[in-house]
């Protein structure tokens, strides 16, 4: 079942002074298994956006669909939250500030604890979700404020995968990485997605859109902008939306006005660019 | 984040614009005028009304919410029920004329009068704090605290150094509060539930709260002294100040005002006082004489020090 935000507005403090809108009308459908980027300026709503997603902010006016459940004002399905936080897992942007127990391991193992897992089952889990995210066994007894901040996050990742969720999504996961834990990262989040898990992954960042996504939002002033394939976005001039160009695209165009005959459809990241630029040049 | 006796609202109002060391002293005076006792329960709420008609104009004119003071009311309800029971049950000494009867409990008129008054004063002075809070930034607060301590230097009280405490930490109260949410979120994400559950597990939920919070409290507190030295900051220092504090013609309306009322208040309360009660009118005087006399002796003082520090 698609997620689907039907004129969803939200409102930060209402009947206060300080009163903001963050939503301003979002009608939005999110097909099953996709791999969708939100992108916009910082304090274009997408936070907010994604936080309606599992009920952790509830729309001032308009309903969200996910998986059956409707997150609206005054609707029953908010007395099964619970449930539906097992479906969609948020990774925040702090992500590290979540972590609180004294071993990495059975900070992972909380998640699906809290969910009734058997604490031996939920370490399991644990162990296997410390793997995939690229934590070495010899720092599962550690305690998580000893071990450095990329791994604090990829920690935090790892206890929100503990939860096995159908929809996972991910604020700004790469802030703080470097560059090559960067993309591994992302990496493990395309198999996720290729494994059926729908991603919908909130970012500044241009280039993880161009090489990553199957689904752009752009976001402005707590309305979309635009709703599209990336091949759609990155035909228009990108910058009319006050982003900018991809570094690859850059890349290929430069190429083109070269005279080198690639073909762009083919190019999603540095490597299909350096196997096109050599079968042109053969 | 609700906010609690009024958080500072940003206009500009006569009232925003007096100097904070003066409202601060007007807030004390005003109190004072409505905790003195007045000679009989009806001129006690002939001059309760017309305070509250004062007050409440200074708060309309400082553009402060009114139903906002009444939601920050909210907490005091329980209280104000305990303290009606406690007055029908434990009725004043002298309570003579009986309002009902409830059984073998006499209510008495003077109990019930009694419990308004509290009340009365009580909404009164909630309506006072809010005035100061919601028209003054908590860091002019902080200076006017510190520029009344002042005299305090003399015995090596370290006066700067509490100040610049107080004023971090109320510059972080939004930001921790901001954190709270943030992580509260963060753990609800994981399947933390802080409403509901048993008792072990909501302290395993407050648990997984109050960790995260600690630690980052922690890490900005040492990033913040880092930064603090980095920029060479030296609490002995003799320092001046971005916003020069400055008393204003609205201090002096406001100053002469406050006098006004004090002074009114003052003549009713004095007004019958050998036949009520002969010993509370001293001791009243005596402590607003004293009031008076700290505030010039901080301001000869502080004009000293700054003449022999040019």
């Amino acid at each position: 079942m698609p997620i689907r935000f039907n004129d969803v507005f939200y409102t930060y403090q209402a009947n206060s002074p300080f009163k903001s809108e963050a939503l301003k009308g979002v009608s939005l459908e999110i097909k099953d298994g996709s791999f969708t980027c939100v992108v916009g300026h910082t304090g274009s709503g997408k936070s907010t956006l994604v936080q309606q997603l599992n009920g952790l902010l509830i729309p001032t006016s308009g309903s969200v669909e996910v998986n059956g459940f409707t997150v609206q004002k005054r609707h029953k399905s908010l007395r099964n939250l619970h449930n539906l936080r097992k479906e969609v897992g948020i990774v925040f942007q702090f992500a590290r500030y979540q972590l609180f127990e004294e071993t990495i391991e059975e900070d992972v193992a909380f998640g699906p604890m809290n969910f009734g897992v058997k604490k031996e089952e939920a370490l399991e889990i644990a162990h296997k979700c410390l793997k995939t995210v690229g934590i070495d066994e010899s720092l599962f007894k550690r305690s998580p404020f000893e071990v450095s901040g990329g791994q604090r996050r990829r920690v935090a990742i790892a206890g929100i995968l503990a939860l096995e969720p159908k929809i996972l999504v991910l604020d700004e996961p790469t802030a703080g990485l470097d560059p090559k834990g960067a993309r591994e990262i992302l990496k493990l989040f395309k198999e996720l997605n290729e494994k059926g898990t729908t991603i919908i992954l909130v970012t500044h960042d241009i280039n993880i859109v161009y090489e990553f996504a199957d689904d752009v939002v752009v976001m402005n002033e707590g309305k979309i902008e635009l709703h599209c394939s990336p091949e759609q976005l990155f035909k228009e001039d990108v910058e009319k939306y006050s982003l900018e160009t991809p570094l690859i695209q850059k890349a290929v165009n430069k190429c083109l006005e070269k005279g080198l005959k690639i073909n762009p459809a083919k190019i999603r990241n540095v490597h299909d660019l350096a196997v096109e630029i050599a079968r042109a040049k053969k | 984040m609700n906010a609690v006796l009024g958080s500072y609202v940003n206009h500009d109002t006569f009232i925003h614009r007096m100097d904070p060391r003066n409202k601060f002293f007007c807030l004390i005076v005003l109190m004072v005028a409505v905790f003195i006792s007045y000679p009989t329960f009806e001129m006690t709420f002939i001059v309760g009304g017309a305070l509250a008609t004062l007050i409440i104009s200074l708060l309309l004119i400082a553009k402060v919410r009114i139903l906002d003071v009444f939601k920050s009311l909210r907490v005091l309800w329980f209280f104000i029920l305990l303290l009606m029971i406690i007055n029908v049950f434990m009725p004043p000494v002298g309570a003579e004329n009986i309002a009902f009867s409830m059984g073998k409990v006499n209510v008495y008129w003077e109990a019930i009068f009694q419990s308004l008054k509290i009340i009365l004063r009580l909404v009164l002075m909630i309506m006072l704090t809010t005035l100061l809070t919601a028209t003054t930034k908590p860091l002019d607060l902080t200076y006017a605290l510190e520029w009344y301590m002042a005299p305090l230097k003399v015995i090596r009280f370290p006066v700067h150094e509490i100040a610049m405490t107080i004023s971090i930490a109320l510059r972080f109260i939004p930001t921790l509060l901001d954190e709270t949410d943030r992580i509260m979120k963060a753990q609800s994400s994981r399947g933390v539930d802080f409403k509901h559950g048993k008792i072990s597990s909501r302290l395993k939920a407050i648990v997984s709260l109050i960790i995260p919070l600690f630690i980052s409290s922690f890490q900005r507190s040492e990033e913040l002294a880092d930064s603090m030295e980095a920029r060479g900051y030296d609490p002995k220092a003799k320092r001046t100040r971005y916003r020069v504090l400055r008393f204003s013609f609205a201090d002096l309306i406001g100053f002469i005002l406050c006098g006004a009322v004090i002074a009114a208040t003052i003549v009713i309360s004095v007004y019958k006082w050998t036949y009520v009660t002969p010993h509370f009118v001293p001791w009243w005087i005596l402590s607003l004489m004293l009031v008076f006399l700290y505030m010039l002796l901080t301001a000869l003082i502080t004009a000293v020090v700054r003449r022999h520090r040019k």
